[in-house]
């Protein structure tokens, strides 16, 4: 294997050179194509999103693949790369491999665990795939690369937890709510922000849906898109009890939901939770209405703040990915390594067996009429120490197997017993 | 025989509490499954070690200490198995396992003296004590559940939220497995209660009713009987409840330990010379 990848991303370029670098989807498969069809380039895959570019081939033996790769990004984006020198990046052999599985679980993007990264690696490989260039090493890389972000995903929290304010209102419905089946949600002042919540929770299950607004008409139109009902401003102190979940984000310079509506309000709902989502500026909800038990009001403050928080967890979640990372990259470049100490082991008991077989041959005549019992004896025998001879080079094959060595080793013992490459 | 047994449900339990306690912290989204078969081969060999020790006896293993609290130990995991099954929540394995070691730890240790009163034989007798540990299995549970509530309650009203809001389910799960396991408590501590008074009428004589452990047993079935009505009701908000939860299982620690040592009718130490 010989494995080198080039790239830009987020951190180390901005946006209009990542632009400028960028392959769209549609001209993937034609990108990788003419990448394979450079002289050495046996296998490549091109990764393109909006933040970043990669570019990973596997090159024949001695030939040095990262030049091959940056003439390729030159010529295909019809630009002098060195004026860009600072912001690509290079790695070669295990480092590579390394950034592939990082980059696959979602270690290197911009919001550590988003999940879109996966289907781009996907549409990537797919691409790479179609047009014949993936059939070797890097093949088997990249399916453990989606491998390893499918485990990282299983076995750690890194998707979890909202990192945007209106999924960080889902999430926290669910936190008191548990499921949100059934629930009831009140809209106070139809904008696009209450608009988004509301779709959200409603993608997350919640129930029925009422719609308050200044304009009567604006509130029949969202509740008609929700399949809910509009309520006049004016009677809307009169619906909130039924509603689990409120959304304020009206224009009103003051607060509209007061400590003594929402007594009077849990009262009768037996202490049934409600949870007030205040997305107004100025604030709708008295934040007074948190002290009390069972009410839960969060301003626009409060949903950034758990988004922060949110994302520390996440990061926390990154050290264990990075374990996970760590141990199948031990494991990807230990399975490359033997995959390479494979075919000379075969090919050195095959030659060494050709040789036993004609020699045997050679002297069957010499021997005269030998009985079944003589005849296996000799092959016994002959077997015996082709066997002494392999275990040796078996051995030490097997053993350099991932060490640094191994490839001279391999050249040697092929040279030594004269097994051709 | 029943000894070597419970040892091994002690290494199996220590087994599945440190296959738990990873799944916890990395939030994964079940126990592993080497945790719960851990856990389940554990629970088959304590059972198999209070029928090997029932067997031997002729009567229900709860004639000492020792031999009580593996039995109560026993019902705490067959607890968390089924409440686990039932509402996936990890974290109750950190709640749950850790006493169930410890009390499975005091068991194997050693024997402890037998009390040795005919009274054991007595079928009323082990109605009480079985419906009694029962009912307190329960309200262990409606305890964890209280717990869990309230620092759940408080990491969503500090909207800052910690580890433990990640860790702890949701306030409605917390409070149907508070509601589930008071509603399993309640009827088992009232049948223990009344088991015992009719044990009590036939085989003690005196004033048997002033016993500060029968007192303190009555005044805990109150105090559940009154949160049960509050929850059943909605007067009281849940962080309230959650309170009086707590109380409740605090009444037990003082009826079940405190009471038993000084108690001359309950004395749990044989030369008292009482019954459970």
């Amino acid at each position: 294997m010989n494995l080198a990848l080039v790239g830009i991303n987020h951190r180390t370029a901005p946006v209009e050179i990542r632009e400028r670098m960028s392959i769209p989807e549609s001209r993937l498969q034609e990108a990788v194509a003419d990448l394979v069809r450079r002289e050495g380039i046996e296998e490549g895959l091109i990764l393109s999103t909006c933040n970043r570019v990669e570019v990973a081939a596997n090159a024949r033996d001695g030939v040095a693949p990262i030049p091959i790769i940056r003439n390729f990004l030159a010529d295909h984006h019809q630009c002098n790369l060195a004026l860009y020198e600072n912001h690509f990046y290079q790695h070669r052999q295990q480092g590579a491999v390394e950034h592939l599985f990082r980059v696959a679980s979602s270690l290197d993007s911009m919001i550590v665990g988003e999940p879109q990264i996966l289907g781009q690696l996907k549409q990537a490989y797919t691409s790479a795939r179609q047009a014949g260039a993936l059939n070797g090493a890097l093949n088997e890389i990249s399916l453990q690369a989606l491998a390893v972000a499918r485990k990282v995903r299983r076995n750690t929290a890194i998707g979890e937890s909202a990192v945007s304010v209106s999924y960080a209102a889902v999430e926290l419905a669910r936190k008191i709510f548990g499921d949100l089946t059934g629930k009831t949600i009140l809209v106070l002042g139809a904008g696009k922000m209450s608009e988004i919540a509301a779709r959200n929770l409603i993608r997350s299950g919640a129930g029925a849906i009422l719609v308050a607004n200044r304009t009567y008409e604006r509130a029949v139109e969202l509740a008609e898109a929700f399949h809910g009902t509009a309520i006049r401003i004016e009677q809307m102190l009169d619906h909130v009890e039924k509603a689990d979940i409120v959304i304020c984000s009206t224009a009103a310079p003051h607060y509209v939901i007061h400590r003594h509506h929402a007594e009077r309000w849990l009262a009768a709902r037996k202490n049934r939770p409600m949870f007030f989502v205040d997305i107004s500026v100025p604030r709708n909800v008295d934040p007074a209405v948190n002290e009390l038990d069972n009410a839960f009001v969060y301003d626009i403050d409060d949903l950034g703040q758990v988004v922060e928080s949110n994302k520390k967890q996440r990061e926390r979640e990154a050290i264990w990915a990075e374990e996970i990372i760590q141990q199948e990259v031990q494991k990807a470049m230990r399975r490359l390594a033997s995959r390479e100490v494979v075919p000379t082991i075969v090919a050195l008991e095959q030659r060494l067996e050709a040789i036993r077989e004609n020699e045997v041959e050679r002297y069957r005549g010499r021997l005269g009429d030998l009985t079944p019992q003589q005849r296996e004896a000799i092959d016994a025998l002959t077997h015996g120490i082709l066997n002494k001879i392999l275990h040796g080079p078996i051995t030490e094959l097997k053993s350099g197997v991932g060490r640094p060595e191994q490839s001279s080793l391999v050249s040697l013992v092929r040279k030594m017993f004269g097994v051709s490459e | 025989m029943y000894s070597v047994l419970l040892w091994l449900a002690l290494v199996l339990y220590f087994v599945g509490i440190v296959l738990t306690a990873p799944s916890v912290i990395r939030r994964r989204p079940s126990l592993p499954s080497a945790a719960l078969a851990a856990l389940g081969a554990g629970l088959a060999l304590h059972a198999s070690s209070l029928i090997a020790r029932a067997i031997d006896l002729h009567r229900l293993p709860v004639i000492d200490v020792q031999s009580a609290l593996s039995f109560f130990a026993f019902l705490v995991t067959l607890a968390f198995f089924l409440a686990y099954l039932r509402y996936r929540i990890n974290v109750l394995g950190i709640f749950m396992l850790p006493l169930v070691f410890v009390l499975t730890l005091f068991s194997a240790l050693r024997p402890g003296p037998t009390f040795q009163s005919t009274a054991f034989r007595s079928g009323w007798l082990m109605v009480h004590i079985s419906c009694i540990m029962l009912g307190y299995v329960g309200f262990f549970l409606t305890f964890i559940a209280a717990v869990m509530f309230l620092v759940q309650e408080s990491q969503l009203k500090s909207k800052n939220p910690r580890q433990t809001y990640y860790w702890l389910p949701s306030l409605e799960v917390c409070d149907q497995l508070y509601f589930r396991s008071l509603k399993f408590g309640l009827p088992f501590l009232t049948i223990g209660i009344l088991t015992g008074f009719v044990w009590a009428a036939r085989t003690w004589h005196g004033a048997w009713e002033l016993d500060p452990k029968i007192l303190a047993a009555l005044i805990t079935w109150l105090i559940y009987l009154f949160l049960f009505s509050v929850r059943l009701s909605g007067t009281w908000p849940g962080r309230a409840s959650a309170y009086v939860a707590i109380l409740g299982f605090a009444a037990i620690m003082v009826t079940f330990v405190g009471i038993s040592f000084v108690s001359g009718w309950h004395g749990y130490l044989p030369r008292l010379g009482g019954a459970p």
